[in-house]
């Protein structure tokens, strides 16, 4: 990002562009702050999962003015669907967004080679559908010193939210009703999904309990041959010497097709000056022309030219999880869905723990998202 | 009895206090309130303001963002009392305080018993002990959250290698099953207490040792030429003339304990443990008015707390001054 905005500065010598890089952890923190208190920078990045709370307090700009004077023009055919619909809050576009970031199969190549789950050509085979991943995993969760735990593992669950969402949309279930009024962590889709992962720790063993085991550090070390993780997670295993490793699109478990991601959705405080505005439109519209540079750290250009031009394509990994980009799905579109991470993230846990069976932690977490829709 | 108020005189740190401050009142008129003045500036400004305010936004629905704050009267208050979450944290934190408050007070009055006794580098051992007092909370739980570790912790270590060792001089013992110490719905609170104590010993034990001292040597000295032995000693004499300490470290145990917070903020990360074990009641006012931006939801978890708390010193302070009343 630093190096796009040194470079607009450079194009666009009329415009000042201070520029704040923020940790996650303190970022929105500090936004919200700004936005109902005053300092809000002029042009600044929601996520996707964040969008629908700032745009339903009428804290975010609309565009559709900015969109309409663009030139050249910028319409929705320039854009995967999938992330320009995600702009819109309740008919209003409020965002240009800038990529799509789905999680996918991080597989280590050398392990499925030594497994022997190879193609015709003896590369490394990615499981595509549940019985695959099934034979996959067994095959490589080994006890490789004999004291009979495994120590290498087929697969590791890294972040429960996005692997459960996942696979509970490809049963057909999801957080919510269709009508964002209810839970539905207990509809039977929902259940099928969690039961699945809680499977894959005690049944089918082969997935170590999420419990006091860096599942991450365990893919870049070598100890587990699968996970399902986010595109920009990607340079945390290109800096892991030695590992040997690819991209494929996540595993279909369920009859749909479905992968979690997120977007980063380019905004507006409202209330910005005119003058303010505009100068933030052309760095907002400089840095979706440029979106390649963007991608290149792991993530998928919303704009479609930038996605299928070669020099992305040519991007191993970057172009495998892109595959998915038409049926990538986020968390539930309603201002409150930050605030439903508190029940459904310890629901899923609790499950996985085993603190609790699916049916009653989803029972649980279902009753609290009513609570909490149901406040004033 | 005499002996006991005086000590009771000298060795409350509350008594003191008040003593002085209405003392300095009578004398001094408009002075007095003029050197009170820069606290009180700061007490209203930064404590008493922000609390009554903060009252005032307990009883409405406020979203930070939101431009409007609507009046709701007690819905946030019913809201929380109808929120099972808040009784877990309620649980938690209940549990917290039962475990810390007898335990951390044992620790730190057998700490000042130990340090009564030592004549060579009292001071040494004084320093060392406190100084966990002085630490952040952050590094402290920084700190134990790498002793804790289940697989490469040094307190995993420490008993794998103890119940090994016994184990080996034929001791029927199981194999050593790492703890998870951290990650067990179970060990999370116990966990919590047992580094709380570590990091807040120091402090109490200054107090029992303040109090231990200034029992008159008179009394140990009779009590040796009796030919009493050392707990008919701490029983008959240290422990009684203690009470006034021990009453006032109690109090302030439990204040301190109701409002932990920091603890189970950093070891999870702002979350609230495995299975929701390490919410506690101001983690849980935090991350309803902070992460969530539901002040108004988490004032009233605030109030909720104060009123809990609250109710607990009025039961200690009606003890205290029911002790004070049947000495004089």
């Amino acid at each position: 990002m630093a190096k796009m905005v040194r470079q607009f500065q450079v194009e666009n010598p009329d415009v000042q562009v201070n520029m704040q890089i923020i940790p996650w952890g303190t970022y929105y923190d500090k936004l919200t702050l700004s936005l109902a208190y005053g300092g809000a920078p002029d042009v600044f990045i929601l996520q996707a999962a964040r969008f629908s709370e700032f745009a339903s307090f009428h804290t975010i700009r609309p565009l559709a003015d900015l969109y309409a004077s663009a030139q050249p023009p910028l319409t929705a055919k320039q854009f995967a669907p999938v992330p320009w619909h995600e702009s819109f809050y309740q008919g209003v576009q409020y965002a240009l967004p800038l990529d799509t970031h789905p999680i996918g199969l991080y597989y280590n190549t050398k392990l499925f080679r030594e497994a022997g789950i190879v193609d015709q050509n003896g590369k490394a085979k990615p499981p595509t559908n549940l019985t695959e991943f099934l034979d996959a995993a067994k095959k490589l969760t080994k006890d490789t010193n004999g004291d009979g735990q495994p120590d290498q593992w087929g697969f590791v669950i890294t972040n429960q939210h996005s692997n459960w969402l996942t696979i509970a949309h490809q049963f057909g279930g999801d957080i919510l009703t269709p009508d964002g009024k209810h839970g539905a962590m207990a509809s039977a889709p929902c259940l099928q999904a969690t039961q699945l992962m809680v499977d894959m720790i005690y049944k089918y063993k082969i997935a170590p309990k999420p419990e006091g085991v860096d599942a991450w550090l365990a893919l870049r070390q070598g100890k587990a041959a699968m996970a399902m993780e986010g595109i920009y997670m990607l340079a945390s295993l290109q800096e892991q010497p030695g590992l040997q490793f690819a991209g494929a699109p996540a595993p279909q478990f369920g009859p749909k097709q479905g992968v979690w991601g997120g977007s980063h959705l380019l905004c507006q405080p409202v209330g910005i000056s005119p003058e303010h505005s505009r100068a933030g439109w052309r760095l907002m519209r400089f840095l979706s022309d440029h979106s390649l540079t963007w991608a290149e750290g792991g993530q998928v250009p919303a704009r479609l030219e930038v996605k299928r031009s070669p020099q992305f394509t040519a991007l191993p990994v970057q172009a495998q999880f892109a595959r998915q980009i038409g049926y990538v799905v986020y968390d539930p579109q309603v201002p409150r869905a930050n605030s439903l991470n508190q029940f459904v993230d310890p629901a899923i846990e609790a499950a996985l723990l085993q603190l609790q069976t699916p049916e009653a932690s989803m029972t649980d977490a279902d009753r609290r998202i009513n609570q909490l829709l149901a406040r004033p | 009895m005499q002996a006991e108020a005086k000590a009771l005189d000298s060795g409350s740190v509350s008594q003191s206090l008040s003593t002085r401050s209405a003392a300095g009142g009578r004398s001094g008129g408009w002075i007095g309130w003029l050197f009170a003045l820069p606290h009180l500036i700061l007490f209203f400004v930064f404590l008493l303001g922000p609390t009554v305010y903060g009252f005032f936004i307990s009883l409405r629905e406020w979203h930070v963002l939101a431009k409007q704050h609507p009046f709701v009267g007690l819905a946030n208050y019913q809201a929380a009392l109808s929120d099972d979450i808040f009784w877990i944290a309620l649980r938690n934190t209940a549990y917290f305080v039962f475990l810390v408050v007898p335990l951390g007070n044992l620790v730190s009055l057998l700490l000042a018993l130990g340090l009564g006794q030592v004549r060579r580098l009292q001071t040494f051992y004084k320093v060392a002990f406190y100084m966990p007092v002085v630490i952040s909370i952050a590094v402290v739980a920084v700190l134990w959250q790498w002793l804790y570790n289940t697989q490469v912790g040094l307190l995993n270590l420490y008993l794998g290698t103890m119940v090994n060792g016994l184990r080996q001089l034929g001791l029927p013992l199981s194999a050593f099953q790492p703890i998870p110490w951290l990650s067990d719905p179970h060990w999370t609170m116990p966990s919590i207490a047992l580094m709380s104590i570590w990091w807040g010993a120091g402090g109490n034990m200054i107090l029992y040792l303040a109090g231990i001292n200034n029992i008159p040597p008179d009394y140990y000295e009779a009590a040796r030429i009796d030919g009493a032995n050392a707990w008919q000693v701490f029983k008959s004499i240290t422990w009684p003339l203690l009470r006034p300490t021990t009453l006032f470290c109690l109090v302030f145990s439990v204040l301190g304990a109701f409002q932990i917070f920091g603890q189970s903020y950093v070891l999870y990360g702002g979350g609230a443990g495995p299975g929701r074990a390490g919410l506690t009641l101001v983690l849980y006012m935090y991350q309803q008015g902070f992460s969530q931006y539901e002040i108004g939801y988490g004032a009233a978890i605030a109030y909720l707390l104060f009123a809990i708390v609250l109710a607990f010193t009025a039961v200690q302070f009606r003890l205290l001054s029911n002790r004070e009343e049947s000495r004089s």
